[in-house]
């Protein structure tokens, strides 16, 4: 196929390009409710209403994955791909920055450089230039000015929902024809409409074309109408994979700051971890080449205990996830220390056992190709961890 | 842009020209026979020869960076001026006259400039509303899109926070595009120091004062001093919870919370509200202002919402940017504070570095150099008044020249539009305006870090922003009436374009003309 023909830069091992989709959970998403340690005898202890269950076989408990920890059952749908070994759980990541902000924590994230706010690019952007290519390589769907997206490269931008699937009045020729001529002699602003209408043209002739087949064939009906993130994560997926140029991913959601009344097996926090895994199973068939990656990241964790309104507030190290291939699946990943109050920072947080862009690296350099030395501009003063030297088979 | 550019302007100006007569519309040449400007003598002395500017060029350059858009008001006040320069002089006069004056804020947004204690008592309330929230009650966080900028009902005070940024989000939505609400010269120039002084509306407890901050803050000395304007954004709520001063204590404090030294508005202060980051301090200046600045914090019940805490002050002897501080013990504490804001309000690094923003805002991307010498010039001899400094810019030949464009942010694209359509009061169309700014990456009250939006073509003219902002107008302005009196302003080519048209589709071509894009 021709795009298997484009020369790329940076290209993993095997000689395959790699790609890789960044999910964002804004706001701090409860990672222990999603991968449940409900062998730590601490657990309902320290979540007396919103603990979920130890797995007995319902929907009212956590599925087993080991002895010790189970998938909440809001997620049920990510359980085959567990158990296919292309889905894995990395416990006690965090940034080395103990900031508990969430604006402080994002743009920590974003720019890959904890404890510093100065202006800077965001590291998704910096990589899309490593990846190198003459047309974007990075597609984001949703926000229009995320941090991580920010700087020198050109990215394509998706509309989140619906919206992505309206190709605008730059679609219309007479209106693209007589704009065009209107700037007739400036080449830059004729090429950004020119090439703003192809890019949305596009996409939403791509995402018509799928929704209508699904029409066709009855699946909407049976799967339901997706929302939120699992739509953004289906209409990024075909996007990717129609258009090969795209290495690059992101996506984010809102909704995850739960200080109060979260719920447990049900709930608010479960409605919005059922749309998460709803996501990761949308983008799976679209991503499942050797070298694609989706990892799912949120600024930090949320407290071990539950608060007085049964919710929980800003924590520190939380419970990241990957999806692929080349992922060890399966299994879980990273230092796990309990949950005594002794080994909890100030005796209420996760500890931040691995930095999260030592996790980033990992996946840069072993399915992306980048070299070490770029990760360390991506990521200044990180260091590598080979302690996650497991988390992939390669 | 290249030199070739030239040529091509000055034929499509002809071209336009041939075109209006053609089309029946009489060019009024206003301010040909060179009336004598009525500026004071020493202004008079930095008026430049004008590069002779061809006079509606000048009258649509004058509008459309001065103010937002040509609202028909403005546009036959500059009319019927003696000349654009003098108009824009005039203007300028009239926009620091606004600034002493209260702002016509409309009554249903009053609410954010009540005095700061009741802003801080509507906070604690809303706390106190979440937390009665029964187990397993959802409070709907969301908005639905067309009660956005609805404020008849009373505010409900579980959503205070809230409540007050979006009545921010649309005061500062009708200041820029209408006249009845705001001077459009002081609305401008509010916009400017907002950026220059930029919070961030989602950072937890800044939401209810930002619309304070835009108003009582950055409008209040918008054209005053410069010196003024930094000590009132260092004292108020917004700007200490934003870059965390209120939470920096003098080091090795021990207490409760362990709290210690924050340094991250000593930093910013430095590199972005004051010096810029070349401007000559090391990190030690920065350890040493943060020191110099701890004990200034918030205070819920202060009118203006800030105190100074001495036993939280960091009283040991500093030295910072080659100043020796003694110790300053018992009050002294404030003052010492003070004294470095001001220090750095007047240090020539600062007085560059508004200068060159300025001259980046108001001229274009790259502004010439001795532009900027002479800008600076101004801020040093007038003790940084920011009236002065414009004036010396809007004096400028540069200001006028032909040779400078400037391409429309989005914002400056969706006030722009509101102003053309005059629809600057009408709130069905700031929802869209509102809807525009999310998805062409600038909205409202949202840019994280503390360096504000930029305003440079490079950063807005891409694929995506553009096929947006094609949308947006197209949208914004389907069946709205024809602004005829603006068709002189546009060039052959376009006018042909957008008369081609029809009718509900002009004023959308026109909003999207590259006349209106580059001003």
């Amino acid at each position: 196929m021709a795009w298997a023909l484009q020369p790329s830069r940076a290209r993993a091992a095997d000689g395959r390009p790699g790609r890789l989709v960044v999910v964002f959970l804004r706001g701090a998403y409860d990672g222990l409710s999603m991968l449940v340690p409900h062998g730590d005898p601490y657990y309902t202890r320290l979540r007396p209403t919103i603990a979920i269950g130890r797995p007995d076989g319902t929907l009212n408990s956590a599925l087993p994955l080991d002895q010790l920890f189970g998938l909440h059952p809001a997620c049920s749908a990510l359980m085959p791909l567990w158990q296919q070994g292309v889905l894995a759980a990395v416990t006690c990541v965090g940034s080395p920055d103990d900031s508990r902000s969430h604006f402080d924590a994002q743009y920590h994230w974003e720019t890959g450089k904890p404890g510093s706010s100065a202006p800077s690019a965001g590291w998704l952007n910096v990589l899309s230039g490593y990846l190198g290519a003459d047309r974007p390589n990075t597609l984001g769907v949703g926000e229009a000015g995320a941090r991580i997206l920010n700087g020198p490269q050109s990215v394509q931008l998706l509309a989140g929902g619906l919206a992505a699937l309206h190709p605008g009045w730059l679609a219309n020729t007479a209106v693209r024809e007589d704009f065009m001529r209107m700037y007739f002699g400036d080449e830059r602003t004729v090429q950004a409409i020119s090439r703003g209408a192809s890019s949305r043209m596009t996409s939403a002739g791509v995402l018509r074309a799928a929704q209508s087949a699904r029409e066709q064939s009855g699946s909407l009906n049976t799967a339901g109408a997706l929302q939120g993130l699992a739509l953004d994560a289906r209409n990024l997926g075909l996007l990717m994979d129609s258009n090969r140029q795209l290495r690059l991913g992101f996506l984010s959601a809102g909704g995850w700051d739960t200080h109060v009344s979260q719920g447990a097996a049900t709930g608010t926090l479960a409605n919005q971890l059922a749309n998460l895994a709803q996501a990761l199973l949308q983008l799976r068939p679209f991503l499942s080449e050797p070298n694609d990656l989706v990892v799912v990241l949120s600024e930090f964790g949320r407290t071990c205990a539950e608060n007085g309104t049964w919710g929980t507030d800003h924590g520190r190290g939380n419970i990241l996830w990957l999806m692929g291939n080349a992922v060890r699946g399966g299994q879980r990943h990273g230092r796990w220390s309990g949950l005594s109050p002794e080994v909890l920072i100030e005796q209420r947080d996760l500890p931040v056992h691995h930095d999260f862009r030592a996790l980033l690296a990992q996946l840069l350099v072993r399915v992306l190709g980048v070299t070490r030395p770029q990760t360390e501009i991506l990521f200044p003063g990180y260091a590598w961890d080979a302690a996650l030297d497991g988390i992939l088979k390669t | 842009m290249n030199g070739t550019s030239h040529p091509t302007f000055f034929s499509k100006i002809a071209r336009a020209t041939r075109q209006l007569l053609s089309l029946g519309v009489v060019v009024v040449c206003l301010g040909c026979a060179q009336r004598p400007d009525r500026a004071d003598d020493r202004l008079q002395a930095q008026i430049e020869a004008p590069a002779a500017p061809e006079v509606p060029a000048a009258q649509w350059r004058a509008i459309n960076r001065l103010t937002y858009g040509p609202t028909s008001a403005v546009l036959a006040q500059i009319q019927s001026a003696p000349s654009p320069r003098q108009w824009a002089l005039d203007l300028l006069a009239t926009a620091r006259e606004a600034g002493r004056q209260a702002p016509r804020i409309p009554a249903e947004l009053s609410s954010i400039t009540a005095p700061l204690p009741d802003l801080f008592e509507g906070v604690r309330k809303e706390r106190e509303a979440r937390a009665s929230v029964p187990a397993g009650t959802v409070i709907n966080e969301a908005l639905p899109g067309p009660k956005r900028f609805d404020f008849s009902q009373d505010p409900d005070p579980l959503f205070f926070n809230r409540t007050q940024l979006t009545k921010s989000e649309a005061w500062r939505l009708a200041a820029c595009s209408s006249d009845e609400i705001e001077h459009p010269l002081l609305a401008r120039m509010t916009e400017f120091w907002f950026n220059h002084f930029n919070i961030f509306q989602h950072k937890g407890p800044v939401r209810p004062f930002v619309g304070h901050f835009a108003v009582n803050v950055v409008r209040a000395h918008a054209l005053g001093r410069f010196e003024d304007l930094l000590l009132a954004s260092a004292r108020h709520p917004a700007m200490l919870y934003y870059l965390d001063q209120w939470l920096s204590v003098a080091p090795g404090q021990t207490g409760a919370n362990r709290r210690g030294l924050n340094e991250n508005y000593a930093r910013e202060l430095m590199e972005l509200h004051t010096l810029g980051v070349n401007g000559g301090y090391s990190q030690n200046d920065v350890r040493e202002l943060a020191r110099i600045l701890t004990g200034w914090t918030v205070s819920p019940r202060s009118p203006d919402g800030f105190q100074f805490v001495q036993r939280q002050h960091d009283a040991g002897s500093k030295t910072w940017l080659g100043h020796k501080l003694p110790e300053s013990a018992q009050q002294a504490g404030v003052a010492e504070g003070e004294q470095a804001l001001r220090i750095l309000a007047r240090h020539p690094a600062t007085a560059r570095r508004i200068s060159q923003r300025l001259a980046e805002y108001f001229v274009a991307d790259a502004p010439p150099a001795p532009l900027v010498d002479r800008l600076a010039r101004t801020f040093v001899e007038t003790g940084g008044d920011l009236y002065r400094v414009m004036q010396t810019l809007i004096a400028s030949a540069d200001f006028w020249s032909a040779e400078h464009k400037l391409y429309r942010t989005p914002f400056d694209f969706a006030c722009g539009a509101l102003r053309t359509l005059e629809a600057g009061a009408d709130r069905s169309k700031w929802l869209q305006a509102f809807g525009y700014l999310a998805v062409a990456g600038q909205p409202l009250q949202s840019w994280q870090s503390p360096d504000g939006y930029t305003f440079q073509a490079s950063d807005w003219l891409t694929p995506e922003s553009m096929s947006r902002r094609i949308d947006f107008a197209l949208n914004l302005a389907r069946n709205a009436p024809e602004r005829k009196d603006l068709y002189r302003f546009l060039g052959g080519d376009s006018l042909a374009i957008v008369m081609n048209q029809n009718p509900p589709l002009r004023m959308g071509f026109l909003l999207g003309s590259p006349e209106f894009n580059f001003k």
